[in-house]
């Protein structure tokens, strides 16, 4: 039955399109520098840092394929690219379609609040699980031949489950502020310089000495515990869930509560 | 008989801005009702606390004896809804859209979309946002009236259609009223309401000023007469007659308006030799322009 979720989907197709495709290309493109780090270039250039700066930047160890796709592939790029995506996604599904004017007929549908705010997450956390599968087929892909092979299937498959969450708790915020406010801009610069401060808090926590501030960033239970070296980690994976579940309560508690904006 | 619409002190104020004022209005079953207001009065505040858009501060909404928030998605089967600005994401086809809004309420048969878009020229297969802002309005049209809902609510719903297409759209109401369906439409434009309903409400500044049929509202009215003599004018009985005003004699012609019905009159031309008699039936253009004369007369009365 055709309803608000696969409608959701099917109108963002353009745009989910654009961002895994994106993704890919960027995540694969740069997998495919490894076996020119691996040669100790670019070690040896990392290896002029100071060790603050190494840990800071994550790349201890950048000789490591591991090391070298934690700190480049997930550690930057393709997580700044899904926050992205989570974020437009998140402050589209409500705050900007309101201030568009489509949910004034939607709601005057037989379709309830709760109802539609879920089948909008929903649609978000499909889309962010459709990029993080297509960049991992896209890092399959490129694996034999950019020597990746110390990374195993499952290692990526991990680090993928757990982008598509990071992903989601961000575009959850977006729903979230745009549940409560009705405003795009609120719900698009508040989940933005969320998303900002909590990947500075997890980068820079231990350097400023406050390293137990890390925990409350959503970016530590995303790589803090290097999915790509020891696989799934299932305790990170349940608080992003949790936080998702969270952010979902919150805002249809308020979006049900408020007045539309006109 | 069954009211559709019951509204018991209906307020709702934005921060300090008034929206409504103790709105107080009963709508029957079957009924076409005309809700009448220059922009910014409380039209469209009113219609979406009926929707459960938003919520109001005080007193209360009734929607088939139900609550618009309680029972807003059982209602919503119910109520077929046009805004006057009815949007759309834009990158989607006519019927793409239809079909999902038709989906939403559990399907509507393909056979009455296409006839409703046939009699409305809309083409099914145009992107909407290659659609002028009339064909927009269309589709709205269109979403709104497919599923044969109990009550219609539409807002200000002619906006932007040209002439023969408001036709079509009065012609959907009537159908729609013989069909026992109730319909609640607002609108600033008097005769396209004129035309269909059967009450009408005027409403200025969140109050409700005027209710009644239009019928009524009617005989309220001023009539206008023209009436050219072929022998000599008795000014002084025309003058005397009751409920005459903007009396003017130009040469055989008298001109005049009329507030109470024409029997005196007519008793007064029954003396006379009358050439031609020129009556024009009042509209509520002009009616609800005398009650805004009345308010601004009174608000220049109280400033002074």
């Amino acid at each position: 039955m055709p309803d608000i979720l696969t409608k959701t989907l099917w109108d963002s197709r353009r745009s989910l399109a654009g961002f895994a495709v994106g993704t890919a290309l960027v995540g694969a493109m740069y997998a495919g520098f490894y076996p020119q780090v691996a040669d100790g270039a670019m070690g040896e250039a990392v290896d002029g840092f100071s060790p603050a700066l190494r840990e800071a930047l994550n790349m201890e160890d950048i000789a490591s394929a591991a090391g070298y796709l934690g700190s480049s592939v997930y550690g930057i790029i393709v997580p700044l690219i899904a926050v992205i995506y989570g974020i437009a996604t998140g402050t589209r599904a409500i705050a900007g379609d309101e201030e568009a004017g489509y949910l004034d007929l939607l709601l005057a549908h037989p379709v309830g609040r709760t109802r539609l705010l879920l089948h909008r997450c929903a649609a978000l956390a499909i889309g962010a699980f459709g990029l993080a599968a297509l960049l991992l087929l896209a890092m399959l892909a490129v694996r034999p031949s950019a020597q990746l092979d110390t990374v195993s299937i499952g290692q990526f498959a991990a680090q993928s489950v757990a982008l598509a969450l990071l992903c989601t708790v961000f575009g959850a915020i977006a729903i979230a502020i745009g549940a409560a406010t009705g405003s795009r801009a609120a719900a698009l610069a508040g989940s933005a310089a969320i998303g900002v401060l909590a990947y500075a808090t997890n980068t820079f926590a231990s350097q400023i000495g406050a390293d137990g501030l890390r925990y409350i960033s959503p970016f530590h239970y995303y790589i803090g515990n290097e999915p790509l070296r020891n696989g799934f980690q299932w305790a990170d994976l349940g608080i992003l869930t949790a936080a998702v579940g969270v952010l979902v309560l919150i805002a249809t508690a308020a979006f049900r509560r408020r007045d539309l904006t006109s | 008989m069954e009211e559709v619409i019951q509204l018991e002190k209906l307020t709702k104020t934005y921060g300090t801005r008034r929206g409504l004022l103790e709105l107080d209005l009963a709508v029957a079953n079957g009924e076409v009702f005309g809700y009448l207001g220059p922009n910014g009065a409380g039209k469209s505040t009113t219609i979406r606390l009926l929707l459960d858009h938003i919520r109001p501060t005080s007193g209360r909404a009734r929607l088939f004896g139900r609550d618009p928030r309680e029972d807003a998605v059982e209602l919503h089967r119910r109520i077929g809804y046009l805004a006057g600005d009815f949007v759309v994401n834009p990158r989607q086809r006519v019927g793409e859209c239809l079909t999902f809004l038709a989906d939403l309420r559990g399907g509507v048969p393909r056979a009455r979309i296409e006839e409703l878009a046939a009699r409305l020229d809309l083409d099914l297969a145009a992107r909407i946002k290659a659609l002028s802002k009339g064909n927009r309005q269309k589709v709205g049209l269109v979403q709104a009236f497919m599923h044969r809902p109990d009550l219609l609510i539409l807002d200000e719903p002619t906006s932007g259609l040209d002439p023969l297409v408001q036709q079509t759209f009065l012609d959907l109401v009537r159908e729609a009223k013989a069909a026992g369906q109730t319909v609640f439409m607002s609108s600033h434009i008097m005769t396209e309401v004129e035309a269909v309903a059967d009450r009408v409400g005027i409403i200025r500044e969140g109050r409700l000023v005027a209710l009644d049929t239009v019928a009524r509202l009617r005989d309220h009215a001023r009539h206008r007469f023209e009436i050219t003599f072929t022998g000599p004018i008795d000014q002084a009985a025309l003058a005397a007659l009751p409920g005459i005003s903007d009396l003017t004699i130009n040469g055989p012609t008298a001109g005049f308006a009329l507030a109470t019905d024409p029997n005196e009159l007519i008793t007064v031309l029954a003396r006379h030799q009358v050439a031609s008699l020129r009556a024009s039936e009042p509209d509520l253009e002009e009616l609800f322009f005398a009650y805004y004369r009345t308010t601004e007369a009174a608000k220049e009365t109280a400033r002074a």
